[in-house]
């Protein structure tokens, strides 16, 4: 069963994560300008694929942690 | 208990405090919300570069070879005509060509043969003249190269590498 206490921590450990991979995004976007004005067009995809996985990981945090907060209202609706 | 209110706050009871405050929840999604955006920018950015929308430069007529003698240096502009750059023949007779936009602050470089350097007189920046890279001065980014190929009698250029 979920509580509150585990919550408050939870939710600030996923805002951490997600800031953390935004940061890292921010990067590759940088990277990715970078590499096609020298006309580097080899890396653009990776740094792409790179940049989704990392959105799919921080929409994954996100989902998690809702529905973590879903479950924590139902059981305090119920108890 | 007296109400010690003052009176407007019945006629605006918006407190901005409380109109500023954004939950963790809020600030999670937003933060979301801006991954997806960037995961989008570099989409776009790896569709650009595969699709070669790119602009491409021009293959441009520079100078004859011979019109440059070792420790020389001419003026010409690349890709258009609001981009200086300078060709410069060091003692061996290399060639090799630069933007002659100090990566300071814009100024025009000149080239010092006797030093092998470009310099900004603007605040006395210094860059190598066979790469290009910062040597002295406020510059911390090198010169964009020019790249040149000698076709029979003629220097042409064909591109940039920044």
């Amino acid at each position: 069963m979920e509580t509150r206490q585990q919550g408050l921590p939870l939710f600030s450990a996923v805002l951490v994560l997600i800031a953390i991979l935004v940061v890292i995004q921010l990067w590759l976007v940088a990277a990715a300008v970078d590499a096609l004005m020298a006309r580097q067009t080899t890396v653009l995809v990776p740094t792409a694929i790179a940049s989704i996985g990392l959105f799919a990981l921080s929409g994954g945090l996100l989902w998690y942690v809702m529905s973590f907060d879903a479950r924590l209202r139902h059981w305090n609706r119920r108890g | 208990m007296a109400d010690d209110r003052p009176r407007w706050r019945e006629d605006f009871p918006v407190r901005w405090d409380e109109d500023n405050y954004m939950t963790r929840r809020e600030l999670a999604k937003f933060m979301t919300l801006g991954s997806g955006l960037l995961a989008g920018v570099s989409g776009l950015v790896a569709f650009i570069g595969i699709t070669g929308r790119i602009p491409t430069t021009p293959i441009t007529r520079i100078a004859a070879a011979d019109e440059i003698p070792p420790g020389g240096s001419l003026l010409f502009r690349y890709p258009t005509d609001e981009d200086p750059c300078i060709l410069v023949r060091d003692a061996s007779g290399k060639l090799d060509a630069f933007s002659q936009v100090c990566t300071h602050l814009s100024c025009a470089i000149v080239h010092r043969p006797d030093e092998q350097a470009l310099a900004c007189p603007c605040h006395k920046g210094s860059f190598s003249s066979s790469d290009g890279r910062p040597l002295a001065g406020p510059p911390t980014r090198r010169l964009p190269r020019i790249v040149i190929e000698q076709r029979g009698a003629e220097i042409m250029a064909t591109g940039i590498e920044v």
